[in-house]
C-alpha cells in the first residue's frame, strides 16, 4: 500500500499544466481530488513518474448558472450537492451527488476527475450524456469541445488526449418544463453504480417532446440509450411505452459481468431502473 | 450488525484459476455501514445461571451467532412460493435474483 516514488509539481496555470504534460505525456498524471488516482498509486496499478497537481488552477473552478451552465472541472461532488442555483435549474446534479460514495469522498473528489477517469461505474458520465453536455478540453493546439456522448470511448478511456486537460463541463440551458432523474443501484462496498440511469425528459401536451437517457455501470462505457429515447419521442409516457423503451435500451447494452453481478442481472437492473426513473416523472 | 453482515454482505472470494484474493479492499469487501442496517432496539432476556456458585456465565458473539440463521430463514420463507430451499450467504440481491430465475427455469416456464 505504498506507492512507487514519483515527482510532484503544483501547476500554477492551465498553460503550465499543459506544458508539463507535453514534456512527458505518457509518464505524467494530472491529480485533482486524487480519490481514484491515489489509491491506484498505492495499489501500484499505476506508477507515473510525475504528478501534476491542477488543484490550484482557478480557471478550472466554480459553478456558473446564467444563460448557460458551466461547471469547472475541479468542482467537487460536495459543491455540486450544495449549489442551490444548480439544484433549482438542474436538480439531477443534487440527485446524483447525493448518491456518490460518502461525505468524505464528496468533499475531495471532483466531477472533472470522475469524467476524465471514465470508470465504467462512475455516476457523472451518465448525467453528462443525458444533459447533452459538452466537455471543454485544452491542449497545446488550443481548445476544443467534445459532446459527452462521444467522450467515453471504452473502460477508463476517453477522447481526452495525453497532453490535454479537461477544463469545464458546459450544459445547454434546459427548456421550460424539462424534468430530470438520476437513479442508481449502489454496490454495497464501493458505492459505485452497479447500474445508473440519468434521464432528462420534457412533456408537452402529454407527449414526450424531448428525451435523453444516459446509462452507466451496465457496460464498459457510459452511453446514450438513443433507441429508447427515440422510442419515447412524440408518445405519451404510458407504462407500455416506458417498458418498451427500457427493453430497447437493454438490447443496445452488452452488459458487464463481475464477481458481484452477472451480465444478466445487470441487464435486469438496467431495465428496472429505466422503468423506475421514467415512471417517477409521469406524475411529477 | 456483524450477523447481518454475514447474512447479507460480507464475502471473501478468490479467483478460481489464480487463487488471487478478489475482495482485498473495502471497495470490494462489503463491511456494512450505517445505511446498510436497520435501527436496532436492544432488549434483555434474563436467565439464571445455576451451574456455579456466583451465577455468572461467559458470553461472546451471541448476537452475531443468532442473526444469520434468523435472516436466512426469513428470506427462505419469503422465497418459498418459488420452491427455493437453499441459499448461500451472503444473500445478495444478485444471488436471490439468480435463485428465482433458476426456480422459474426449473419449473419449465
Amino acid at each position: 500500500m505504498i506507492p512507487a516514488s514519483f515527482d510532484y509539481i503544483r501547476a500554477t496555470s492551465l498553460a503550465h499544466a499543459i506544458g508539463l504534460l507535453q514534456t512527458d505525456p505518457d509518464g505524467s498524471k494530472l491529480v485533482a481530488g486524487g480519490h481514484t488516482l491515489i489509491p491506484t498509486l498505492k495499489l501500484r496499478l499505476a506508477s507515473p513518474a510525475l504528478l501534476i497537481d491542477i488543484g490550484g488552477i482557478s480557471e478550472l473552478k466554480g459553478i456558473e448558472v446564467a444563460d448557460r451552465v458551466r461547471i469547472g472541472a475541479l468542482t467537487t461532488h460536495a459543491e455540486l450537492l450544495a449549489s442551490e442555483p444548480l439544484r433549482k435549474l438542474l436538480p439531477i446534479f443534487y440527485q446524483a451527488a447525493d448518491l456518490i460514495a460518502d461525505p468524505q469522498v464528496r468533499n475531495r473528489g471532483t466531477i472533472g476527475g470522475s469524467l476524465a477517469n471514465a470508470d465504467p461505474a462512475a455516476d457523472w458520465p451518465a448525467v453528462a450524456i443525458a444533459l447533452h453536455a459538452e466537455l471543454e478540453l485544452a491542449g497545446p493546439a488550443g481548445r476544443r469541445h467534445v459532446a459527452a456522448k462521444d467522450f467515453f470511448v471504452d473502460i477508463m478511456t476517453t477522447a481526452l488526449g495525453h497532453d490535454e486537460v479537461l477544463v469545464a463541463i458546459h450544459i445547454p440551458y434546459p427548456n421550460t418544463g424539462a424534468q430530470f432523474r438520476y437513479r442508481k443501484i449502489r454496490h454495497p462496498a464501493s458505492g459505485y453504480a452497479v447500474v445508473g440511469v440519468a434521464v432528462a425528459l420534457r412533456l408537452q401536451d402529454g407527449l414526450v417532446s424531448e428525451a435523453a437517457i444516459g446509462i452507466t455501470g451496465a457496460t464498459g462505457r457510459a452511453f446514450a440509450a438513443d433507441s429508447a429515447s427515440a422510442h419515447l419521442n412524440g408518445k405519451p409516457l404510458s407504462s407500455q411505452n416506458i417498458a418498451n423503451a427500457a427493453l430497447l435500451a437493454c438490447e443496445q447494452a452488452e452488459c458487464l459481468s463481475d464477481g458481484y453481478a452477472s451480465a444478466d442481472y445487470r441487464k435486469h437492473l438496467l431495465r428496472t431502473e429505466i422503468i423506475r426513473a421514467l415512471t417517477s416523472l409521469t406524475n411529477a | 450488525v456483524q450477523g447481518i453482515a454475514q447474512a447479507l454482505y460480507e464475502e471473501v472470494s478468490y479467483d478460481p484459476d489464480t487463487g488471487q484474493l478478489m475482495t482485498g479492499s473495502l471497495l470490494d469487501y462489503a463491511v456494512p455501514r450505517a445505511e446498510h442496517v436497520p435501527s436496532i432496539r436492544s432488549l434483555f432476556q434474563q436467565t439464571p445461571s445455576p451451574t456455579n456458585p456466583i451465577g455468572v456465565k461467559g458470553i461472546g458473539e451471541s448476537g452475531s451467532i443468532a442473526a444469520p440463521p434468523c435472516m436466512v430463514h426469513a428470506v427462505l420463507d419469503a422465497l418459498s412460493p418459488f420452491g427455493i430451499k437453499h441459499l448461500d450467504m451472503p444473500m445478495t440481491p444478485p444471488r436471490i435474483w439468480s435463485a428465482i430465475q433458476n426456480a422459474h427455469a426449473g419449473a419449465g416456464r
